[in-house]
């Protein structure tokens, strides 16, 4: 019976090592939940060597394909969830919070920080920063009736982002510009009561 | 007359070693299959000559998508646990794939598993799509690059 418990321990130490191993992270609690209360998930986990192999299917002779083709063999890990709900209050605010907080360790540091009170609607980018570079980018887009994750893990320009777009669940970065200077906006009429901050110049711990 | 029986020979002697080898090695598609068929009481339909549509699909596409599998599942009357399905497919499928993106709703209607796994410089796809009361499955095996230059050329053509 020990040896059993001793195997079964040694697997789920094993996977957690190699999904740490991926550079992705391992879902948050609450996101266990959200999926329960939702009435549709979509999830896209590629890692490092899923993202090498999908390059291959970019067109190397079209100058826009190769640039995105390059982007996407350089990054660690890209991470999607998104969530839609039958109605609204389907999730709390402490939810939204326990997710920013689960990803946004100290590492990162918020880039955009949108409140709408009315809607209740927000949207917070942050960005990880090694070196002075970007090295990763998260974003939480929540809706009354949806609730957004995007997590991109590896060297990230700013101004290469849109490429992602078009990446399935990756839409959300369509949203996101950077002007001449490289700050990120998002681009969304219906945004009220911003509160941006700009983009951090060196590694920095979290502005929540 | 005797050319004219040649014909037919050499078609069957081509034919039924592309259909035996296509059918041969699928171990975790037929996994699968099977066990979705076992759980949630349903039967699959096989598509016939599927081996005659690999050898065409291989070489049309210079061998950019080889080793097609599909069956379609018909009939399913009660909802599918999409965490359940999850399961059962990444065990039956065995060890290598990675499951890239998941597509659920709550009421189990609606499901959809995608799964690759490198094979050299090829990669395999095995794609699940639950619909309704119908569900399609399909496994292949498919060169990006030499896909990707396929795909390119009908761009080419469209934009011209």
């Amino acid at each position: 019976m020990k040896s059993l418990v001793a195997i079964w321990v040694l697997c789920v130490a094993g996977l957690a090592t190699a999904i740490a191993q991926s550079g992705l992270p391992l879902p948050s609690p609450v996101e266990k939940e959200l999926a329960a209360r939702a009435s549709n998930v979509t999830e896209v986990t590629l890692g490092k060597n899923m993202l090498a192999f999908a390059a291959k299917f970019l067109d190397g002779k079209d100058k826009d394909d190769e640039a995105t083709r390059h982007l996407i063999e350089g990054l660690d890990g890209i991470y999607v969830r998104a969530y839609e709900f039958d109605k609204e209050g389907q999730y709390s605010p402490d939810d939204v919070e326990k997710l920013r907080s689960y990803f946004g360790t100290t590492d990162w540091s918020s880039i955009v920080r949108n409140r709408d009170r009315k809607s209740g609607e927000s949207t917070d980018v942050m960005m990880k920063m090694v070196n002075g570079q970007p090295h990763g980018l998260f974003v939480l887009d929540a809706e009354p009736r949806e609730l957004n994750i995007v997590l991109i893990l590896g060297p990230v320009k700013m101004e290469d982002l849109s490429r992602l777009s078009g990446i399935g669940g990756l839409g959300v970065l369509g949203d996101l510009d950077t002007d001449s200077h490289g700050n990120t906006n998002r681009n969304k009429d219906k945004d009220k009561d911003k509160d941006k901050t700009k983009p951090p110049k060196a590694k920095t711990g979290g502005e929540e | 007359m005797r050319k004219l029986l040649l014909i037919p020979i050499c078609f069957f002697a081509l034919a039924v070693p592309v259909v035996v080898l296509a059918n041969g090695v699928n171990g975790g598609f037929d996994r699968v299959v099977s066990s979705i068929e076992a759980r949630y009481h349903v039967h699959a339909d096989r598509i016939p000559l599927l081996g005659l549509v690999n050898f065409v699909a291989r070489a049309s596409t210079n061998d950019g998508v080889h080793g097609m599998h599909v069956a379609e599942i018909e009939g399913f009357e009660t909802d599918v646990n999409g965490e359940e399905l999850n399961k059962l497919v990444a065990e039956k499928l065995g060890a290598g794939w990675e499951r890239v993106i998941r597509e659920t709703s709550r009421n189990g209607g609606n499901q959809t598993l995608i799964f690759m796994r490198p094979e050299g410089s090829r990669m395999g796809m095995f794609v699940l799509d639950l619909d309704g009361h119908e569900m399609d499955v399909v496994e292949m095996s498919v060169d990006p690059e030499h896909l990707s230059e396929n795909i390119g050329k009908y761009e080419h053509h469209e934009r011209d």
